[in-house]
């Protein structure tokens, strides 16, 4: 799983400028050629930086979202959802352990990036702040934000960070589980009592602000997005990634007889782009800056959770063997 | 074959797997380091996942549907010790647990592999490698931090003080140890006990830690019984509290 | 804490909100690289790392964290400042040109080699070498291996190696029987159109 709409710093341009002209041309040309970056390779600052706060920013959000999903980890209903929940659940901690390790490969330690979430430094994806009130709204997450992580992972997928490739490559492969297996709870309680298609619909409808604020705001495509794409480092743009999920996903959500709460929502058949009342940006900003209705409760279970294993830590840590950066 | 001996073994066996496995997923997302929560994770489905079998084996045997025995019954209609329905409490506790109960687990299903009821075998050759993995887990992690450093040990000598009447409650004498003996189904609990000692003495040798005087230890009982702990009429509550909107629907 | 996750509400009060406690500096543990052979007479490849304090941890760590979802049929690990590494090359370089000479030393350790042949996958073990030195190791490597363009190659002292002992490989056994961590166990298709059927039926 993973929020996209990657806040990326306002690194200026010109900082390029003060690369090595031979290494930067090299570094391009290889990216140019197809080829991927290695963590021993030459890379301009800007990339490493950039690339850094986004394989991290990807992370907290796997760790984070296992918390909204998690909350129903106890009461999931029946054993098939129940050992399915537990296992997705396991797979979100484990795609933060192999993006972990991918960021960890540009020198960020894991124990930094864990302190700056604690401490609000890095962000994650703003969905993971909303509450789940209801089973369904576990089904929402497992099926739909999943769906859209996975838009946006597969794009990522073909980016030019070599380890961030061949994590998201295994991160896609155990995602297709999550997907068929979300889909598959919505089915059952679209085709269910009246009571479960209640559930549903209201989860429906406290989700999809959210899940429209999901890939982001519109881009503003300026010299500084355009040499990151030029790099590789992002794929696409925000709204290109929105219109791509909105075209695989209403249809599905529509078939199964659900009305999604947005009365402007329409697909233009003449620009092949789809309509919609603009999401409150403002919002989007609020939750971002900690305002969100869990923000507080996702970091302060992260916090103990760091807290209540230090003394674990601690007593494993052994001199003979010392951390260093990861290989690849 | 005496079903209602066989299906006396069946159920506690399927019930211990059920609640423990439901409360070691509680640690999920909220592990002590990511390495450790995936893993603990995976065991904790492993141990759900037994208990699935264990209750197909029943329902094959004229019980109700898996489903409806793990979420509609009452505590006093389960069978599980209570050491697995204790809440999870710090990871000390919860790795003293899972030591004392996957090492007998693992003798139990070892001594089962030589059972008469074919069901039972055949699960249990087949569950070795889940089983090797545990013990594996479990006795790496004792010996780990019951030899670090002052804190750890003292944390796991305390939680082994606390854990072990709740442990020795595992080998509760059912009162049909003499007809699974005489048919060939299961060798008993006080045979289990008695390898069991003996196997985490073994391991505890190991470590800085030190093993209480059997003769001292009270055993607790009842969860056989159906006699629990007051921890576990909310645990099913919580754990079915979706299931049991309605019953008849299908999630 | 009050939430809605009834394991959180549970959760003791430690600290205060924002605030990490002091701790030791780097409490995180030293870096493993994981490897993993995907099927019978398959090469072991690279999976990606653990962090461990010992690499007994590492194996049991990597175990669930690489091998719990697709089949396998063996695991090894190695601590990561014990994988020697060679240059990085690229486009039509080859990492084997930039390995230097080194002359036989008569020392049998055994060391592991694995290459990159292209950027962006995985490092495959392409077999065994018999050296004195991971250098000597890269060097015999070169005259054994190098038939076609490699963009790195590592070597690992088999003895720095946590293998799958021959009594573990039942470890994978009940793997492919986890269907619950399979998309094809989530079939929805039947449900769908009974259900589209009957919301056709009655509109």
């Amino acid at each position: 799983m993973y929020g996209g709409g990657n806040t990326f710093e306002g690194v200026k341009t010109d900082s390029v400028a003060t690369e090595d002209p031979v290494l930067l041309a090299e570094f391009e040309a290889r990216i140019a050629r197809g080829e991927k970056i290695e963590p021993s390779d030459w890379m301009p600052q800007l990339y490493r930086k950039q690339l850094i706060r986004m394989i991290e920013q990807h992370a907290h959000s796997e760790i984070i979202g296992a918390l909204p999903e998690g909350t129903w980890i106890t009461r999931a209903p029946g054993f098939k959802r129940k050992m399915a929940l537990m296992a997705k659940v396991q797979d979100e901690v484990g795609h933060g352990q192999l993006l972990y390790s991918a960021a960890e490969t540009l020198g960020k330690s894991r124990e930094q990036m864990i302190d700056d979430l604690i401490s609000g430094k890095s962000k994650y994806s703003n969905i993971f702040n909303y509450p789940t009130f209801t089973w369904a709204d576990c089904c929402f997450i497992s099926w739909l934000v999943d769906a859209g992580a996975i838009v946006n992972q597969l794009a990522n997928a073909k980016g030019s960070y070599g380890p961030y490739c061949r994590a998201l490559e295994r991160i896609c492969a155990e995602e297709s589980f999550h997907l068929k297996y979300g889909h598959h709870c919505v089915i059952y309680l679209a085709a269910g009592t009246q009571k479960q298609r209640q559930l549903f619909q209201e989860a429906l409808n406290r989700w999809w602000p959210p899940m429209m604020h999901f890939f982001g705001p519109s881009d503003k495509i300026s010299t500084h997005t355009e040499v990151l794409m030029r790099w590789k480092v992002k794929m696409g743009t925000n709204d290109e990634m929105r219109n791509q999920f909105l075209d695989m996903y209403v249809p599905k959500i529509w078939e199964l007889g659900f009305t999604i709460p947005d009365p402007k929502l329409k697909k233009n058949t003449g620009t092949g782009l789809w309509e919609y009342t603009e999401p409150d940006w403002e919002e989007f900003k609020r939750v971002i800056n900690g305002g969100g209705p869990c923000n507080q409760e996702r970091l302060e279970v992260r916090r103990i959770a760091e807290e209540r294993g230090k003394w674990v830590r601690e007593a494993l840590k052994s001199a003979k063997t010392t951390y260093v950066t990861p290989l690849a | 074959m005496n079903e209602g001996a066989l299906k006396e073994l069946l159920y506690k066996m399927a019930d211990d797997l059920l609640i423990l496995g439901h409360r070691n997923s509680e640690w999920t997302g909220m592990g002590p380091l990511l390495e450790e929560d995936i893993a603990f994770s995976s065991m904790a489905q492993d141990k759900v996942g037994q208990s699935l079998a264990l209750y197909n084996i029943l329902h094959a045997l004229g019980e109700q549907a898996p489903d409806t025995v793990a979420f509609t019954r009452h505590a006093a209609q389960f069978h599980n010790c209570i050491l697995v329905e204790l809440p999870n409490q710090e990871y000390d506790f919860s790795l003293i647990r899972h030591f004392l109960f996957d090492t007998a687990d693992s003798l139990r299903w070892e001594m089962l592999t030589k059972s008469t009821y074919e069901p039972l075998s055949l699960l249990a050759k087949k569950i070795k490698g889940e089983l090797r993995y545990h013990t594996l887990h479990a006795n790496t992690w004792m010996k780990q931090l019951g030899t670090a450093t002052q804190e750890s040990i003292s944390r796991l000598q305390q939680s082994l003080q606390v854990v072990m009447p709740y442990a020795l409650g595992i080998f509760e004498p059912s009162p049909n140890e003499s007809i699974l003996l005489t048919e060939g189904i299961f060798e008993g609990e006080s045979a289990l006990q008695a390898k069991w000692k003996t196997r985490v003495e073994e391991i505890v040798s190991g470590t800085k830690l030190h093993l209480p005087d059997w003769k001292t230890v009270t055993p607790v009982f009842g969860g056989r019984l159906g006699k629990h702990s007051e921890h576990l009429e909310p645990m099913l509550n919580e754990m079915s509290e979706v299931f049991r909107m309605d019953p008849t629907a299908e999630w | 804490m009050n939430s809605l996750d009834p394991r959180v509400s549970r959760l003791p009060e430690i600290g205060k909100p924002g605030v990490i406690l002091p701790k030791i500096p780097l409490d995180q543990f030293a870096s493993f690289e994981v490897f993993v052979q995907p099927r019978e007479g398959k090469p072991f490849q690279h999976e990606g790392i653990v962090h461990a304090p010992n690499i007994d941890m590492a194996y049991i760590f990597a175990k669930e964290n690489f091998t719990r979802r697709f089949t396998c049929t063996s695991l090894y690990v190695a601590e990561t400042r014990n994988v020697y590494v060679s240059s990085t090359t690229d486009g039509e370089r080859n990492a084997y040109d930039l390995v230097a000479d080194v002359s036989t030393s008569g020392v049998n350790d055994e060391y592991e080699i694995f290459h990159l042949v292209k950027r962006g996958k995985q490092h495959i073990a392409v077999g065994t070498v018999m050296a004195g030195s991971p250098e000597e190791a890269m060097s015999t490597a070169r005259k054994m291996f190098n038939t076609k363009l490699v963009y790195n190659i590592w070597a690992v002292k088999r003895s720095n190696i946590r293998l799958t002992t021959p009594e573990e490989l039942d470890l994978w056994t009940t793997l492919p029987e986890k269907r619950f961590r399979d998309a094809g166990d989530y079939k929805g298709g039947d449900k769908l159109k009974d259900f589209l059927d009957k919301q056709k039926l009655t509109s």
